[in-house]
């Protein structure tokens, strides 16, 4: 991981067009401004992180799901209307 | 813009003939890149999610509005404008499901949207929508 110090309203450029700003730091918070691309995302990383992870565990267990759908094991009860 | 809320589970018949592209990968996966869903040979709710280059790269998913009718997943403009979403038929849903002892979890926080007409999709993690990556679906 490159790491780097800023000051409050310094910046970091990633790339050709990504450029991160500091914006404030208050409490044990601070804001950040990105200056991006809009087709690229951006997330809090401990959101995609929970997406990633999920899809690693829907895979691993998808044997298991799918014998237990052709087994005929899963009755989903389904909302009515 | 909210996908049309079809909880046919006709509108995955468009996908059974050919291969969606997801030119990003998928979060955890992200060199993967064509991608089937096939039905169970019982036919049923769910499908099968599988890439085409490692068949082990495969998830069981289901269209959300079956088990969750209120479910509204919004995209962003760039997010809709990204795979040419003009109209909420032209978006396809569906959702992964996660299996262990206790039941199936349906992950609403990163649906796969897929363009219908394109055949390209893109796994959305939703933002500012507070949808869990693991909704209990209801076994009886």
């Amino acid at each position: 991981m490159l790491v780097l110090t800023r000051k409050v309203g310094e910046a970091i450029v990633i790339g050709n067009d990504v450029i991160v700003t500091i914006l404030e730091v208050r409490g044990g918070q601070i804001r950040i401004g990105i200056d991006a691309p809009r087709s690229l995302p951006v997330h809090r990383a401990e959101i995609y992180q929970q997406v990633t992870a999920e899809n690693q565990a829907a895979v691993a267990s998808a044997g298991e799901g799918t014998e237990l759908i052709k087994s005929g094991g899963l009755t989903l009860r389904r909302p009515e209307g | 813009m909210t996908p049309e809320t079809d909880s046919s589970v006709a509108s995955l018949a468009p996908f059974m003939n050919g291969a969606l592209v997801f030119d990003e990968g998928i979060p955890g996966f992200p060199e993967a890149r064509q991608f089937v869903l096939s039905e169970f040979d019982h036919g049923g709710d769910f499908r099968v999610f599988q890439n085409l280059d490692d068949p082990d790269l495969a998830m069981v998913v289901a269209v959300p509005w079956l088990f969750f009718p209120d479910y509204s997943p919004e995209l962003t403009d760039m997010e809709q404008r990204g795979l040419e979403i003009e109209a909420p038929e032209d978006a396809t849903v569906f959702c992964s499901v996660t299996f262990d002892e206790q039941g199936g979890y349906m992950n609403l926080l990163g649906p796969f949207i897929v363009n219908s007409r394109t055949l390209r999709g893109r796994q959305i993690v939703l933002t500012d929508q507070d949808y869990p990556v693991r909704a209990v679906l209801p076994f009886g």
